[in-house]
């Protein structure tokens, strides 16, 4: 189909987005609209380095591929360069929602229907604290082509949708927001959430009227399974991501498979073949997803790879080189990320602290070696019970010290599947996921 | 029925770094375009990106018209052709610069490890309608985004600097290197005034929150009810200008065609509220000033939100408005930001400290505080009328150190 140029590797990426969109705000319908797009990644490389062209015109895949030949320089060892030799070689066709789970067979009726029914459930307008709110639905489908000069012809597809639901309360002149994003990959699944939602504004409501601000100190914490999910990802799964040490001596001595680095209770694992907002059939560059366990019993056993990374540390693939869509080069990203759940009950674990903060939910957070999360829900326990609603503005830990300092895990293990991860300037849909965990000591502000 | 195009031309040439070694050339190019009809009651829009025909774009956004999508508002009819470029560059130039950067960084500090990358964005946006409304808006600059990481750091990076220019200054890229790196390794102390010297954008994201005309009249924002009381310091005046050199690829018209005079609106002056920003919906249904604030949407009707904040310089330099006194630069400071009640609260990774020209040690890992309303008003030194350290213009504030 294509004539691949003889002494180069060269790959080309399709992508075929079809979105969706139906935004309702204190009433007003805001946004009501369907797009497409489509377009195509060409990369070559040569064994020093790469060369790529991005179109959204599909008919000039060839030309571009040609172009791009012509400024590389022909390698005749190019099939033995180390990392050439890693890239995986499938012919395969993963297209999981064909037919009736296809989201762009959902009608705009159909969207407005599931979004209008939860405002007329949900958004109480007597509240007298309610000043805004906003509900939505969206949706993404996305079809991928992969094909390689060694041969690799893959079809695979992808799909969101979503819908929400947010509040705005006002007390004394401060705005809280909160509300419930509900996601997944089957439109049926988005309906029937009116209880979750219905929690979740009662709670923010009493966050608005009842929430005082936090002593700035050292606290005991317990998270809650969806921040543990984000502590996973933040914490320590920027630090699994290979391609930050490849020829980085002080970064491969201090991340070396084998070294202890948390606490026996601590198993993280990563896996992109789960049916969660992780998922991915193949990675960007053909490489079939792995499970693989980066910590197992507080002990580092792996990490994640592109096929760079993991020629230059002698490596396997895992599956984990992921672009954002057809505009971006591949770089090593998380897929499904989770914390391996315990045996001990959530309750036992608030039950065990006598003065510490219950970390409810979180914005967003960072993965420095210094770590950060920011919530927008706290609690203060008391003597093992949850008591008044805490602002708290940060919390932040040690990469090197904090995953030492776990010293319970839950067994309600929760994925999160709202997650999206940024790096390098790029969004990758994520899932992150994990039980309620108890942290002796967390910095707060 | 009238008809309006809006069209977006973005291209993109990127070298990227990676271990201070060239990793690869990348280029970009995509055109999106926008097509609305207007019934006088309702806008169809049609978005597409890469090839059409325009008569095909039209039809579809015809059809989309079924939708009513409420649009009543008068078209724009002024017309203007604006280009900021200043120079170009052929892939082989963007190769040549970028080799001898990392031919510098090399030789000059080799105990650091270098990833980025260096690119040229060249990006037009036209506006026409059946109204009369032609304009256009054309930037190009060569940006170099750095991330510092020393041999012996145990963390992914150490910090970054950044640089971008319309025409490249490769002097002006080894300044700020050299400014950067010459004492990174030099420990400082945290001087006991803490004196914030800063990019200021990121300082104004909670108050681009509350400007906006909607959360103000629905008492969501922390200034409802604060139009034309004096909320900031005497020195403190903020304006969209879209008229500002260093702003890059900002157009001078916003999503609705509207232009303002001397492209510049004044939302607070001299530390007094005169309004929020509000785009034609939203002045309308609110009975506020319009004040041609509306986004770029490209797939739907225009949503409030087009703004390019400015504090106004002062008449001072930095080092006059310091007056003899250091300054805390933070290169990371991830994490943190303004809660509900406009408090400001970051942890920063790393820090140097400065004179105000240049930088003398990297400080130790802390945490800062603030308040909205203290920063712009008692604690505010001023944004001065030099741009040292950042190649762009800098705030001057007093915060608190926090745990």
């Amino acid at each position: 189909m294509y004539d691949f140029p003889k002494g180069l590797y060269a790959d080309i990426r399709i992508e075929r987005h079809a979105n969706a969109s139906y935004n309702v705000q204190n009433g007003e319908v805001m946004q009501n609209s369907e797009t497409s797009t489509t377009g195509a990644i060409i990369r070559v490389y040569d064994g020093k380095m790469w060369y790529t062209s991005v179109t959204n015109d599909l008919d000039r895949i060839q030309s571009e591929l040609d172009g791009l030949a012509a400024i590389a320089e022909p390698n005749d060892d190019i099939c033995i360069d180390p990392m050439v030799k890693k890239f995986e070689v499938h012919k395969d066709k993963v297209l999981l929602f064909e037919g009736e789970k296809d989201v762009r067979n959902i009608t705009r009726g159909q969207r407005e229907k599931l979004v209008q029914g939860y405002i007329s459930s949900c958004v109480d307008k007597s509240i007298p604290e309610l000043k805004q709110w906003a509900a939505g639905y969206f949706h993404s489908h996305t079809l991928k082509e992969f094909r390689s000069s060694k041969g690799a012809e893959i079809v695979q597809d992808f799909q969101q949708c979503g819908v929400y639901v947010w509040f705005d309360f006002v007390v004394d002149g401060v705005t809280t927001s909160g509300g419930k994003n509900i996601m997944g990959m089957d439109f049926d699944l988005l309906a029937g959430h009116e209880r979750e939602i219905i929690e979740r504004r009662e709670r923010y409501l009493d966050f608005a009227k009842n929430a005082v601000d936090v002593t700035p100190g050292d606290y005991v914490c317990v998270l809650s399974p969806a921040v543990t999910g984000m502590f996973t990802h933040e914490s320590f799964g920027h630090k699994s991501e290979a391609d930050f040490m490849l020829n980085d001596k002080t970064l491969q001595d201090e991340w070396v498979i084998g070294k202890k680095v948390g606490s026996d209770l601590v198993s993280i694992c990563d896996s992109g073949d789960m049916p969660h907002r992780g998922y991915i059939a193949y990675d960007d560059e053909g490489t079939a997803p792995k499970e693989t366990w980066l910590i197992k019993n507080g002990v580092l056993t792996g990490r994640l790879h592109d096929a760079n990374s993991a020629a230059v540390l002698g490596e396997e693939l895992t599956g984990n080189a992921r672009a954002q869509d057809f505009g971006c080069t591949p770089m090593v990203r998380m897929t499904n990320t989770y914390m391996q759940p315990g045996d001990t009950a959530p309750d036992d674990i608030i039950g065990g602290v006598e003065d510490g903060i219950y970390v409810y939910n979180v914005n967003y957070g960072t993965g420095q070696g210094t770590f950060t999360m920011q919530p927008n829900c706290c609690y203060r326990i008391r003597n093992g019970k949850l008591a008044e609603p805490l602002r708290v503005n940060v919390v932040t830990g040690s990469v090197f010290q904090t995953l030492f300092d776990i010293d319970a895990v839950g067994s309600d293990l929760e994925f999160c599947d709202t997650s999206t991860c940024g790096k390098n300037g790029q969004s990758m849909p994520v899932s992150d996921a994990g039980p309620t965990i108890r942290v002796r000591r967390l910095t707060i502000n | 029925m009238e008809r309006e195009l809006m069209t977006s031309i973005n291209s993109t040439s990127r070298v990227e770094i990676e271990e201070t070694k060239i990793k690869s050339f990348n280029k970009d190019s995509r055109t999106s375009r926008s097509f609305r009809v207007y019934d006088g009651e309702y806008a169809g829009i049609q978005f597409v990106q890469g090839k059409i025909d325009i008569g095909e774009g039209y039809k579809q956004a015809q059809g989309n018209l079924a939708l009513k999508r409420p649009y009543k508002f008068a078209l724009e009819t002024v017309s203007r052709h604006r280009d900021k470029t200043e120079r170009s560059y052929t892939d082989k130039e963007l190769m040549e610069i970028t080799r001898e950067a990392v031919g510098y960084l090399k030789t000059h500090f080799p105990d650091y490890i270098f990833s980025g990358a260096l690119y040229v964005t060249k990006k037009t946006l036209k506006m026409e309608n059946t109204a009369g409304l032609d304009c256009s808006n054309t930037d190009c600059t060569l940006q170099a985004d750095i991330a510092i990481k020393h041999k012996d750091s145990k963390d992914i990076t150490d910090g970054w600097f950044s640089i971008g220019q319309r025409n490249f200054d490769f002097k002006k890229f080894t300044d700020m290197a050299d400014n950067y790196l010459t004492n990174f390794t030099n420990m400082a102390e945290l001087p006991e005034e803490l004196i914030v010297q800063t990019q200021y954008y990121g300082y104004l994201s909670k108050l681009t929150e509350c400007l906006e005309a909607e959360n103000m009249a629905l008492g969501t924002s922390l200034l409802s009810g604060k139009t034309g009381e004096k909320i900031f310091a005497d020195s403190f005046t903020l304006a969209h200008d879209v008229s500002d050199k260093e702003t890059w690829f900002t157009p001078f018209f916003d999503g609705e065609g509207v232009v303002q005079p001397n492209d510049r609106r004044i939302y607070i002056e001299n530390g007094v509220l005169l309004s929020g920003y509000a785009d034609k919906r939203t002045a309308d249904k609110y009975g506020v000033p319009h004040t041609g604030s509306a986004g770029f949407n490209l797939t739907d009707i225009p949503n409030n939100g087009y703004t390019n904040l400015r504090i106004e310089r002062s008449d001072k330099t930095v080092k006059q408005l310091l007056g003899g006194r250091l300054t805390i630069v933070p290169i990371v400071a991830a994490g943190g930001g303004f809660n509900d009640k406009g408090e400001y609260v970051t942890p920063v990774q790393t820090a140097l400290l400065c004179d105000g020209e240049r930088f003398i040690g990297r400080l130790p890992e802390f945490a800062i505080k603030g308040n909205m309303f203290d920063m712009f008003g008692k604690n505010f030194i001023g944004v001065g009328s030099d741009d040292p350290v950042f190649n762009d213009k800098q705030i001057l504030v007093k915060m608190d150190y926090s745990k």
